[in-house]
């Protein structure tokens, strides 16, 4: 069962939103960087958004703004993943608690707090009645929101999907992690985050909405042909070499390899390990220096994949070698989080 | 009575979060469910939160709300006199 990505939607530390195509980077120098937002008041009624949290707004936001760039009208499922969902009512409902001895507790805050509200939210604004499910599985949560969409189009249950990855960065959250060592301490510039040789990443946040369809058109960016997700692999290279093998194809089939570098040294070997066991000669890319680190930024990695196989082009800021692709037939995109879930997505041209 | 009118409406723009919205632009008689500022079942909790929490008002029967919450002047007379802070 073929699945094409129809319609695109995407709020991120760069200038995202309702661009066509990549769009020129911003560069950041410090590791906690809040999304580059729309005004909101444009595209939600007041009255309806003031019971929504910032992230809820940015899903419903680019949810629609996906809808209507696929050309597809409702679809048959929302399924979403968030590492954290709103963690910013979370964070206002657990203080209130604090600050008034368990007393007084907001219902609205209660609400958003509660993770699956991501899909339901954004189905109840598009009055869509179909499958509604969200995945909060840490760092691999879009991937498991895509793996369940996958499976229910091999099922020829769905005909179409909203998928989407959403997560937020909070102060508190981002010092919480901060401590752990999560981010960076030393100074560093985004545009060289790869080449980096300390430990720590730059830390991220975004919402990204993807419509899926097992039917394309001239506008279609590009076909989801096989996701895999592993779990602290033993040999992650024998691993993307079976997950080609089943796929039937070599690695010098491959046009361009994306890998989720986030600049932390650690995390960050592990790709340049498989790129030399398996890619020396082939295009390579990241996208985690536009996108910044966060449990769904996978998403943001398959946004930027599929606006490169729709134009056909790689930008010079997303490459890594000096190797230019001579086509732009299947492209796969490597993540893994902290080094415990990985993933593997093949999108090729259609 | 003026004050606390004020001060009330204050409060409900701010608990609910209804932005853009001034005191001004509440009218005073105006339902607040319904018609009027269309508030739902959700904003009456809220309400019932703000009334325990800002004059320490139990709502033992949450189904007063509905009298209670007719517009700002019946809730503002409501307040004043089972305030206790």
């Amino acid at each position: 069962m073929a699945v094409y990505i129809r319609g695109i939607g995407n709020i991120s530390i760069q200038n995202t939103f309702l661009s066509t195509g990549i769009p020129q980077p911003v560069w950041y120098n410090e590791p906690y960087v809040r999304c580059i937002d729309p005004d909101f008041k444009f595209f939600l009624n007041p009255l309806d958004a003031r019971r929504m949290s910032k992230l809820i707004k940015r899903a419903i936001i680019t949810a629609k703004a996906s809808i209507s760039d696929s050309g597809i009208e409702m679809p048959d499922a929302i399924i979403s993943g968030t590492g954290l969902g709103s963690i910013d009512d979370t964070e206002k409902f657990l203080t209130s608690m604090i600050e008034n001895d368990e007393k007084f507790l907001q219902p609205t805050f209660f609400i958003q707090s509660t993770h699956n509200t991501i899909s339901s939210q954004i189905a109840i604004n598009l009055k869509c009645y179909g499958h509604n499910n969200t995945f909060v599985q840490g760092g691999i949560s879009f991937e498991c929101a895509l793996s369940e969409t996958m499976m229910l189009f091999a099922d020829n249950k769905i005909k179409s999907a909203l998928v989407g990855g959403y997560d937020e960065m909070t102060p508190a959250y981002f010092k919480l992690l901060d401590r752990i060592g999560f981010w960076k301490k030393e100074p560093f510039a985004s545009q060289e985050l790869s080449k980096s040789n300390t430990n720590g990443a730059m830390a991220g946040e975004g919402s990204v909405s993807v419509v899926l369809s097992d039917s394309k058109d001239q506008k279609t960016y590009a076909e989801i042909k096989a996701l895999d997700l592993l779990y602290m692999p033993e040999n992650i290279t024998n691993s993307i070499f079976d997950f080609l093998q089943r796929n039937n194809l070599k690695s010098s089939d491959i046009d361009i390899v994306v890998a989720g570098m986030n600049g932390d040294n650690k995390g960050d070997s592990i790709y340049w390990k498989i790129f030399s066991e398996l890619f020396s000669e082939t295009s390579q890319a990241a996208f985690k220096h536009l996108s910044g680190e966060y449990f769904t930024s996978a998403g943001f990695g398959v946004w930027m994949t599929a606006n490169i196989i729709r134009s056909k082009f790689l930008p010079s800021f997303v490459s890594l070698n000096n190797i230019i692709p001579g086509k732009y037939n299947n492209i796969l995109l490597i993540n893994h989080y902290r080094n415990k879930n990985y993933s593997l997505i093949l999108l090729s041209a259609c | 009575m003026d004050d606390l009118v004020l001060e009330l409406k204050t409060e409900i723009i701010k608990v609910l979060n209804l932005e853009g919205l001034k005191p001004d632009d509440i009218d005073n008689n105006a339902p607040l469910f319904g018609e009027g500022l269309g508030l739902d079942s959700i904003d009456a909790l809220e309400l019932i939160v703000l009334l325990e929490k800002n004059y320490g008002i139990k709502l033992e029967d949450p189904g007063k709300g509905r009298e209670i919450f007719g517009s700002i002047n019946i809730f503002a007379k409501y307040i004043s006199e089972n305030r206790k802070k």
